[in-house]
């Protein structure tokens, strides 16, 4: 069932991804429900540092993902039949349409598609580009909406075998979201650099 | 002889061109005016007189109700199913029946088609505001943007200090590392406070539907707008445009043909029952157009006769509306069709010349015999309308004008222009043998002297034991909306918390600032009877504008830069921001403490200034604010809101004063017909030279009025103002018959030519306003039931009241 309009044209990508890549995405793939921690840090350019965070990640099967913030103040977001739910302690819920946040929309397409291994979907929302080794490989996506692209300009999602490790997007105006997933959220510096995560994501140390 | 021929195929020529000028003159000049107000007599109370600018005028009446909804594959082809809903507003099946569909989806492609429209319309000079729940910043131009400071109610309680500022901002620190951030980034510079977004919350109906992709909802998954017209909403011809205008921009958009746009409000219903009520009209009207043709065929027997006889009629129409234009700027709509409808009389002239042509005669001399008895009819008729020229009521001004103007053109063509035009040689009606029999048995009737007794009797019996009341005031009964349609309207109107049609609250005040001072000054009193569910919503014009002296009083608590740069330094202490990123947040604020207060008319250029426009106007030196009102639960509570204000506040019913405008409008024609019969009772009995003989005249035509009256109210019809005009008519087709009746040539062929005349001019009538009779449109209905019932009775009478004629007494 396609969600978003980018997502309903025909798979122009998914005949030109190799049988590795291919595999690769479909090795990732998870029953439902998947939960995963997550660390995430924000460079705005807003922002004089960056925004650190944690919590969990749970893919609830389908589109249906929710995301608990625990650090530093409690958060639940969940996204669920196109919509947007915001929860915060002591707050009135907020509500808002995914369709009026297109780049939450690709989130979501990416993290749904590799947690449920779907190699076509995930070709139809991005160009896939892999780099690396099986052991220490690298996916990296381009939305092919140029609308998307106007505010998403790529996504790196870096693992090791069948688990990935981490997620980098990368915003068009230069603002960087790294989510450290999984064992490796527990390595969240406490000053982290854009440098620093990179070296995180790619295996060292 | 040839030279006649030759004289007659001149004249016919010059007539035509006449009339063809005359075409082209009215086609030039004609400016109809569809605006229901320039109908009305003038108003008379303060009520009347808001009714007679709000009566369409009115913020409420201004608002089309707009539905999305996805188009049912399953159902009858979408694209005829549409069509017909928006054409003729029937509901579909696919109305009521739910599609097989796969809802998130959906919802989103009519969430996109929605923004699509209000992208296209929002800008568009014909709409003042519309709205379909998603928040645009827009709303407030960027010119504009610092006056949000002025606008918000926040800093009426709080101030712009360290400890708010702070919690600001740890909120918004918090919304960046949400799923939100991204709504959120480009606000944040200029407006850390989410300033905008409290504004766009205080200006969204009152009680908005549920949101979906970001728009309006219905339950029944409808994506719902509201767009305010800048046309007045019972002016069908210029709401038939706003109208056509967004089904236009519907239907440029991308994926529009999968989905149906349904619309629904005031504005669309007189649209509707406008189209409705013509439709039907046109195709009875074809109808009776080839019945009276066969009819005049079958009683003459001369096609040419037929062609030319239309002349006197279409001179008559043609002139009447020439000398309109003439002498007014504007020429309703409901004169002409009233106009067009009186002007049936006319019909009559050519009618009687026809039948009382004589073997071997030419026209002119047989019409010299009948001219006198002709010119009566057509005087009578003129001096009885005259009283509607003095009735002072503009619409039955230009309706005396016109019916005025159309007699006598008709009856003058007649006599001087018609006649010269007739075939030579003709069958004389008089040797027909039916007619003879016809004219023998009618002159055998029985004429008892207590007839006339009898019939006021009746009339008196039936009046008095007739049912329900006997005048129908509301004037939207008589081109009623079809209920479905009513049942649409009211849900939507529910979902989208639109106002009320029919309640208005009116604050009086000096001035503008005054009004919005008042408004202000009556909000917590509301707040309180919305809280008790009074009243769903009640929207006051301060809701968008607050009142100079508020404004200033937030300015004034607005902190200079320096120290609102201390305060947020103090804030922001310790969070991540940029240095210097709330820059343009400090500039607002300074600039915001130097602007001048937003006044209306600097206002009105926007687009929410429109829409404050439509509840603030001014009137006689002074200026009145329009609250609208919608879900009405306690009216006295409602009303309760004026009391111990000397009427500054006051509830204003709207169909109440409509109501009540109807009856005056009633009780000036019904003054004018008095004035109309004792012009009419003056010159019948001048004209005939003896009482007796305009009694046997006038009786008749009085009884037969009066019995049609008593017949209807027996048959529980209310009366209304379409019902007196019919009686008009009827009237003026009753005088002829009586006054050709009471007419004793002493002649049997020239009283069976008689017989014949009124015999056609009884059944021509029956014929075209007895198909009116049928529509299933009432004031098409009313029109025809009291033609048809006034010419059956005005002949019966007629007859049976006049006086005994020589071919009976021999």
């Amino acid at each position: 069932m396609p969600l978003s309009a980018n997502a309903s044209v025909p798979e122009p990508g998914a005949s030109a991804l190799t049988p590795a890549t291919r595999a690769l995405i479909a090795s990732l793939g998870q029953p439902a429900p998947a939960r995963t921690a997550f660390a995430e840090a924000r460079f705005m350019h807003v922002l004089d540092r960056p925004l650190v965070i944690s919590g969990e990640l749970a893919w609830l099967g389908g589109d249906h993902l929710e995301r608990q913030v625990r650090q530093p103040r409690p958060e639940l977001a969940s996204i669920a039949g196109g919509k947007v739910t915001l929860q915060r302690a002591g707050k009135r819920a907020r509500h808002f349409s995914l369709s009026r946040a297109p780049q939450l929309q690709v989130l979501l397409d990416s993290f749904v598609a590799l947690l449920s291994g779907d190699a076509n979907r995930l070709a139809t929302t991005f160009t896939i580009r892999r780099s690396g080794t099986a052991a220490q490989w690298q996916l990296t996506l381009v939305p092919r909406d140029a609308h998307v692209a106007g505010s998403v300009a790529s996504i790196e999602v870096d693992g090791a075998g069948r688990q990935s490790r981490c997620m980098r997007v990368h915003q068009a105006n230069g603002d960087l979201a790294v989510d450290l997933l999984g064992p490796l959220a527990a390595k969240m510096p406490t000053a982290p650099t854009r440098e620093s995560l990179q070296v995180l994501c790619r295996g060292g140390s | 002889m040839k030279g006649r021929g030759r004289g007659r195929a001149a004249l016919l020529l010059v007539w035509l061109l006449l009339l063809a000028g005359l075409g082209l003159f009215v086609v030039k000049r004609l400016n109809v005016s569809t605006d229901l107000r320039s109908f009305m007599p003038a108003p008379t109370t303060p009520d009347q007189r808001l009714l007679m600018e709000q009566v369409g005028d009115g913020p409420g009446s201004r608002l089309l109700l707009l539905a999305l909804r996805e188009a049912c594959p399953a159902a009858t082809a979408p694209a005829a199913a549409g069509k017909k809903a928006a054409g003729h507003g029937s509901v579909t099946r696919s109305a009521t029946v739910a599609c097989a569909r796969d809802t998130p989806s959906v919802d989103a492609r009519l969430a996109a088609l929605s923004q699509g429209l209000v992208g296209k319309l929002q800008h568009d000079p014909r709409y003042s505001q519309v709205l379909d729940g998603s928040f645009a910043l827009g709303a407030l131009d960027s010119r504009l943007l610092p006056y949000r400071y002025l606008l918000s109610p926040t800093l009426d309680t709080q101030p712009l200090d360290e400890a708010y500022l702070a919690d600001q901002l740890r909120q918004r620190l918090d919304d960046l590392s949400s799923p939100a951030a991204g709504l959120l980034q480009g606000l944040l510079p200029r407006d850390p406070i989410l300033e905008v977004l409290k504004l766009a919350e205080q200006w969204a109906p009152p009680k908005s539907p549920q949101m979906r992709d970001g728009v309006w909802f219905s339950k029944r998954h409808e994506a719902l707008l509201l767009v305010q017209t800048v046309a007045p909403g019972f002016d069908p011809t210029a709401q038939q445009q706003a109208i056509d205008g967004i089904r236009q921009a519907f239907q440029a958009l991308p994926g529009s043909a999968g989905a149906t746009l349904e619309f629904s409000g005031p504005g669309y219903f007189s649209v509707l029952v406008a189209a409705q009520t013509r439709q039907q009209a046109d195709w009875i009207g074809r109808i009776s157009t080839v019945g009276f043709i066969a009819l005049l065929l079958l009683a003459y027997r001369s096609i040419s006769s037929l062609l030319l006889s239309a002349l006197p009629i279409a001179s008559a129409a043609l002139a009447g509306i020439a000398v309109l234009t003439l002498v007014f700027p504007a020429v309703h709509g409901i004169t002409l069709a009233f106009g067009f409808t009186l002007l049936g009389v006319a019909q009559e002239y050519p009618i009687r010349v026809l039948s009382h042509r004589r073997a071997g005669e030419d026209a002119l001399s047989s019409v010299r015999a009948l001219w006198p008895l002709l010119l009566t009819a057509i005087a009578s008729a003129c001096i009885a309308y005259l009283a509607f020229y003095a009735s002072g009521v503009n619409g039955l001004k230009q309706l005396a004008v016109f019916t005025i103007v159309g007699l006598l053109v008709a009856g003058f063509s007649t006599r001087y222009l018609l006649v010269r035009l007739l075939p030579v040689r003709v069958r004389d009606v008089a040797d027909m043998r039916w007619l003879a029999k016809a004219r023998d048995l009618v002159d055998r009737l029985p004429r008892p002297r207590w007839i006339p007794a009898l019939v006021a009797l009746a009339i008196v019996l039936m009046l008095v034991l007739a049912p329900g009341p006997f005048w129908q005031n509301n004037l939207a009964a008589l081109t009623p909306v079809p209920p479905q349609l009513l049942q649409r309207d009211a849900r939507l109107r529910e979902a989208l918390g639109a106002p009320d049609v029919r309640y208005l609250l009116v604050l009086q005040a000096p001035s503008a600032q005054g009004v919005l001072a008042l408004s202000e000054r009556l909000q917590p009193q509301v707040d309180r009877l919305i809280a008790r569910h009074a009243v769903d919503a009640l929207e006051l014009p301060s809701r968008y504008l607050p009142s100079v002296a508020v404004q200033e009083a937030r300015q004034r608590k607005l902190p200079d830069r320096a120290t609102l740069q201390h305060e947020l330094a103090a804030a922001s202490k310790g969070l991540p921001f940029r240095a210097g990123l709330f820059q343009p947040f400090v500039d607002d604020v300074e600039a915001a403490r130097k602007l001048t207060p937003l006044t209306p008319q600097r206002y009105a250029k926007t687009p929410l200034g429109q829409r404050l426009a439509a509840m603030l106007v001014h009137r006689d030196g002074h200026w009145l604010g329009l609250g609208t009102v919608s879900g009405v639960h306690d009216l006295a509570a409602l009303r309760a809101l004026g009391a111990g204000s000397d009427g500054r506040v006051r509830l204003l019913d709207l169909k109440a004063a409509s109501e009540s405008l109807v009856a005056a409008y009633r009780t000036r024609i019904l003054q004018a017909l008095l004035v109309a019969t004792v012009l009419l009772v003056l010159t019948i009995t001048f004209a005939l030279r003896s009482l007796r003989r305009a009694w046997h005249v006038l009786a008749p035509m009085t009884l037969a009025t009066f019995l049609v009256l008593a017949v209807e109210r027996m048959a529980g019809i209310e009366i209304s103002l379409f019902h007196l005009i019919a009686l008009i008519l009827a009237g003026g087709l009753g005088l002829h018959y009586a006054l050709f009746f009471e007419r004793d040539t002493g002649d049997p062929a020239e009283q069976r030519r008689t017989l014949h005349a009124t015999l056609v001019c009884v059944l021509s009538a029956l014929l075209v306003f007895g198909m009116l009779a049928w529509a299933s449109i009432p004031v098409l209905r009313a029109i025809g039931l009291t033609v048809s019932l006034g010419v059956a009775f005005h002949f019966c009478l007629s007859i049976l009241m006049a006086p005994h004629s020589h071919a009976s007494e021999d």
